[in-house]
């Protein structure tokens, strides 16, 4: 009898039914959803990968062996290396240059290692942090972006409703429901791209003070060295 | 420095793309539990047909829908629900007004509403008659269950006097029985407190008297000594008589100085136990326990 009442009320039927700006919505949230979860499944495999390279090299660091082939190991390119293992390429290079230009003293030397060392550090906490700040903005942003679509797809379905003079709940419903479906991509692509921040904040945090401690401790070793 | 960027460029590239297509599969995978999960409404729904009779919109039947009344008006039927009245399904605008016409309509309309309201009035007697002749009928069987009730309910109250007399006797019988036996269990209970409260008080009179002995230096071995010692109810000592002597006298004459000193005894406040040590209380005493 009524048309509206025999319509499909499958997702994809309401997707394609709904109005320009609410497709063009969706289309954005569902590109935003994508994109945080590639960046989600990178970062996981990054920080997986830095954590073990980290604990490895700590292992072999620590195990006493001599830093002079650790060093030679690590320079060398052929295996992959964790962001600690370059500070301390970095330090040990700037330390064993500083040492060969004779007439240079104790402090210098160890000043100019901590240089070298810290901007290491640093370069290696931005790339770590890198595309973080995308989940962030996905997480904050894509809710409100879901809501403009639902908004907007009802305020379509009430103008289309003024113009029929019986106005019954199966005019408005599928409206609705489609611009429903707009907010819910929104909330879809905001969770996870808001655990996802915070989780690899924290881990990323706990690696800059592994790292930060490991820069104090060499720094130590490298003093008792240049006394020696 | 070089070298090791680039190792380590192309160790970032590597997982891009199973991060990709993880991503995708995530998407896929929630798309498919949305798509096939969730029951969406898809088959069409049985038309439902409503009819409105308050509220028939009168400005809306179109003007040359004059004959409606005719079509729709309904036989006085038993049917409660009449004919459908067909829909305006869409309003055409109105067109110039013609006056002859509204009146004619008007005056249909009103004719449509008289017959309406006197098919309703016929429908209410009916309904009316019907439900109280259901009422009458739903009575009678209702009477006909209520004295079938009082019935069984007068069986049931005779079986249930007898029982509750038989039980009573019985219950009699056992509540004597019970009743005995608590009050041999209570005296027995009775007994054996009485005996503990008796064999405190001993110990603790013997701890007092002990803590009051001086032993004498010439003291040999581990002589006993028997005393009888009279006592007022309040414990005070009266009198201390050795009935049985150590053999050593300097020990006699020192538990019986210790006793005195102890003057006042600790008593137990019941009188039951007390009747263990007043007047007469035998008393034995060792220099070592």
């Amino acid at each position: 009898m009524n048309p509206e009442l025999s319509q499909d009320l499958s997702l994809l039927h309401l997707v394609w039914n709904a109005s320009l700006p609410v497709q063009f919505v969706m289309l954005l949230l569902l590109g935003a959803s994508l994109m945080s979860w590639w960046v989600i499944f990178i970062k996981l495999f990054t920080l997986k990968r830095a954590r073990q390279l980290t604990d490895q090299f700590e292992h072999e660091f620590w195990g006493g062996s001599d830093l002079n082939a650790l060093y030679q190991r690590i320079s060398s390119g052929r295996e992959s290396v964790c962001e600690m293992g370059r500070i301390f390429e970095a330090g040990f290079r700037e330390f064993l240059k500083l040492r060969g230009q004779s007439g240079q003293s104790i402090n210098v030397i160890l000043d100019g290692t901590r240089r070298a060392m810290r901007a290491t550090y640093q370069r290696e906490l931005d790339s770590l942090e890198s595309h973080l700040s995308f989940l962030a903005t996905v997480g904050s942003v894509s809710p409100y972006v879901g809501l403009f679509g639902t908004v907007w797809g009802i305020m379509i379905a009430f103008v289309g409703l003024s113009s029929v003079a019986q106005a019954t709940l199966a005019q408005v419903a599928p409206g609705i429901a489609e611009a429903l479906i707009a907010t819910a991509m929104g909330l879809f692509a905001a969770i996870p791209a808001v655990v996802g921040y915070n989780r690899y904040t924290h881990d990323i945090d706990r690696l800059a003070n592994r790292m930060e401690s490991f820069m104090e401790e060499f720094s130590n070793i490298l003093q008792r060295q240049a006394t020696k | 420095m070089k070298p090791v960027r680039e190792a380590a460029q192309v160790r970032r590239d590597n997982p891009k793309w199973a991060a990709g297509a993880l991503a995708f599969g995530v998407h896929a995978v929630f798309v498919l539990l949305l798509v096939f999960g969730v029951s969406w409404q898809t088959e069409h729904p049985a038309p439902v047909m409503v009819d409105l009779w308050q509220s028939v919109p009168r400005a809306e039947s179109p003007p040359d829908a004059v004959k409606p009344p005719v079509r729709t008006a309904p036989a006085p039927a038993p049917k409660p629900a009449p004919a459908p009245k067909p829909q305006a399904d869409e309003p055409p605008p109105p067109k110039a007004p013609d006056i002859a016409l509204e009146k004619e309509k008007q005056r249909a309309e009103t004719a449509r509403l008289k017959k309406l309201k006197a098919i309703q009035a016929a429908e209410e007697q009916a309904r009316k008659e019907a439900a109280r002749a259901e009422a009458d009928a739903l009575k009678q069987v209702r009477d006909k269950q209520a004295a079938e009730q009082k019935k069984q309910a007068l069986l049931r109250q005779m079986e249930a006097d007898e029982l509750k007399q038989s039980m009573a006797n019985e219950s009699a019988a056992n509540a004597a029985r019970a009743a005995r036996q608590a009050e041999a269990q209570a005296a027995g209970a009775r007994q054996a407190a009485l005996a503990q409260t008796v064999g405190r008080y001993r110990d603790l009179i013997r701890a007092t008297v002990r803590g009051n002995t001086r032993l004498p230096d010439n003291l040999k071995g581990n002589p006993q000594v028997r005393c009888l010692v009279k006592l007022l109810p309040t414990g005070d000592v009266v009198s201390v008589r050795v009935t049985q002597s150590s053999g050593n006298p300097a020990y006699d004459a020192a538990v019986v100085r210790a006793i005195e000193k102890s003057s006042p005894l600790p008593l137990p406040a019941e009188r039951e136990a007390r009747a263990a040590f007043v007047p007469e209380l035998s008393f034995s005493h060792r220099p070592q326990e």
